[in-house]
């Protein structure tokens, strides 16, 4: 709690958490963030679930993923910068402890697709397991997304 | 093995509760959640945050927390109210409108008075005497 108070003190916190457009600004750009990773992610998912087939798997899931490790950089940057300015007061939001939740399991369902489910190069097999965790990581996102509007209004 | 037809069903319904749970908070954005007629709140502040999405006040009324949203902060403060107008234990009267619903210790102000000054971080919806 005194690290999260400290970090509200910090001046360019201060400077945001009064501002006029930087916030906004900052919101909008958390908005695109999420707006890109969703497309990468379900775009990504569905071609594992086996729509889309036209696009061949190797490249079309390596772009996929780094438009959307990408725009999860960007999130969370944007995302630390929003929450920075009532840090205190946010991390008992319920809506925001969920979403910070979901993100864990998100994080840990890809993982364990890359350790139980994937070939060496790290494409995911297409077999059963695959489609399970692509099937786990669109609804997890899309929680993700549901909980992150739902904490302005708790 | 369950199929993935199946586990999205699953999945699905564990998200429709989830929306559900969401669902019962009540949105605090605008005026919609707030009684039409004007409520009138006094005691002393516990807490104040003056930034961003909007300015708050905690009051402390007998013992009981009320959280009064006030203007975005641009506004509020417009409205002569900083973070450093008033301390924490000061007595304060917010004059605003109350949440609909009444389980909750929630109202959104259009008005405060803090030792004598009137701050309208709403002056168009200010009531008229």
């Amino acid at each position: 709690m005194e690290f999260l108070s400290a970090i509200e003190q910090l001046a360019p916190v201060r400077a945001l958490r009064i501002s006029f457009y930087a916030y906004p600004l900052v919101n909008a750009a958390h908005i695109l963030s999420i707006g890109v990773l969703l497309t990468g992610v379900l775009l990504m998912d569905m071609r594992i679930l086996g729509f889309l087939q036209a696009q061949p798997l190797q490249s079309f899931l390596h772009l996929m993923r780094r438009v959307a490790l990408l725009a999860f950089g960007g999130a969370v940057l944007t995302g630390a910068s929003l929450f920075s300015i009532r840090a205190s007061e946010y991390v008992f939001n319920p809506a925001f402890q969920l979403k910070m939740l979901l993100i864990a399991f998100a994080g840990l369902n890809l993982l364990i697709l890359h350790l139980t489910a994937s070939d060496a190069d790290g494409m995911p097999l297409a077999k059963r397991g695959a489609r399970w965790f692509a099937t786990f990581s669109i609804l997890l996102w899309i929680g993700v997304l549901v909980c992150g509007r739902f904490i302005g209004f708790l | 093995m369950i199929s993935p037809m199946r586990s999205s069903l699953a999945a699905l319904s564990t998200i429709g509760f989830l929306a559900a749970f969401l669902a019962q908070a009540v949105a605090h954005h605008g005026w919609s959640w707030t009684e039409d007629g004007f409520f009138e709140l006094e005691g002393t502040i516990a807490e104040i945050y003056v930034g961003n999405p909007h300015a708050t006040l905690d009051i402390d009324v007998e013992a009981e927390v009320w959280r009064v949203d006030l203007a975005p902060p641009s506004r509020t403060i417009a409205a002569g109210f900083e973070e450093g107008t008033a301390s924490v234990g000061d007595t304060i009267t917010a004059i605003g409108h109350r949440s609909l619903d009444q389980n909750e210790r929630r109202m959104k102000a259009v008005r405060i008075i803090v030792d004598g000054n009137t701050y309208d971080v709403y002056p168009g919806r200010v009531p008229s005497n």
